[in-house]
């Protein structure tokens, strides 16, 4: 299973099942490379497979928002199961990453902001 | 009649073992009971204690993080010691959102889900000696809402 996928400026984390310190440190070891490397423009974290999360994970997303943020990109959640819904809306995040139902709604956003031509 | 279940592990300060903490947690607290929701609030505040050890603790050194754990009827107690370098000011190591790690993208939040997570938490550190986080939680009962 592929822990990401990038291309033109459009970055997917598929995160894991378990997102803790552990995993946030391989995942943030992983793909350091396509930031030193492009301007990610378009950042999404798919919760599909994930079912546990902790206060690790909310840190992996804060922290990659700033770097994309910063730069004028967008930053999305999808895919989010309740477990991991109550610890996302507890911490906050809701505030500044906007969540999707779908990767077809986030498509939509990226046509409407000029992505696709 | 005062049936406590006891049960104590002990393993290496790598990162690796944090999935193996929350797992041990979840099996021995499974006679009280719960649902799927409390345990992964368990799950998630051992996580975060563990962590804690881990990355503040013992940061590059290897040490050994010690769980206790014990259940009375629907009452979960659990401790997490470790002897790693301890905490200067508990009081603001338990403040949200702080940390002494910004640079690492640690979000400060972990007191916060510990107490978020249980009933009661208590924090017992000394520079130099170590930390014990103990944590109550109650199966069963509402709980206090959250945001």
């Amino acid at each position: 299973m592929k822990k990401y996928e990038y291309s033109e400026g459009a970055l997917i984390y598929y995160l894991p099942k378990e997102l803790d310190h552990y995993a946030a440190e391989k995942i943030k070891s992983v793909s350091e490379k396509i930031f030193e490397e492009n301007e990610v423009r378009f950042l999404i974290f798919d919760f599909d497979k994930t079912l546990f999360m902790d206060s690790s994970g909310i840190g992996l997303i804060t922290g990659r928002y700033r770097r994309v943020h910063d730069k004028g990109g967008k930053v999305y959640i999808v895919n989010v199961k309740d477990t991991i819904d109550k610890i996302l809306n507890m911490s906050g995040i809701y505030r500044i990453i906007e969540k999707k139902e779908s990767k077809e709604d986030i498509i939509k956003e990226m046509v409407r902001g000029g992505y696709y031509e | 009649m005062n049936n406590t279940n006891e049960m104590s592990v002990s393993f290496t300060s790598n990162a690796q073992n944090e999935g193996f903490a929350r797992m041990v947690v979840a099996a021995f607290i499974t006679g009280t009971n719960p649902t799927l929701e409390e345990v992964s609030d368990v799950k998630t505040a051992v996580s975060e204690a563990v962590t804690n050890s881990i990355i503040h603790g013992y940061g590059d050194d290897d040490g050994k993080v010690i769980i206790n754990a014990s259940v009375t009827g629907r009452k979960i107690y659990l401790e997490i010691i470790d002897y790693g370098k301890g905490i200067e000011d508990i009081k603001k190591a338990m403040e949200p959102m702080y940390t002494t790690r910004p640079d690492e993208e640690r979000s400060g939040m972990g007191f916060s889900f510990m107490e978020a997570f249980m009933d009661k938490i208590e924090v017992a550190s000394k520079p130099g000696a170590g930390t014990t986080v103990k944590m109550w939680k109650e199966i069963g009962t509402a709980g206090r809402q959250y945001e």
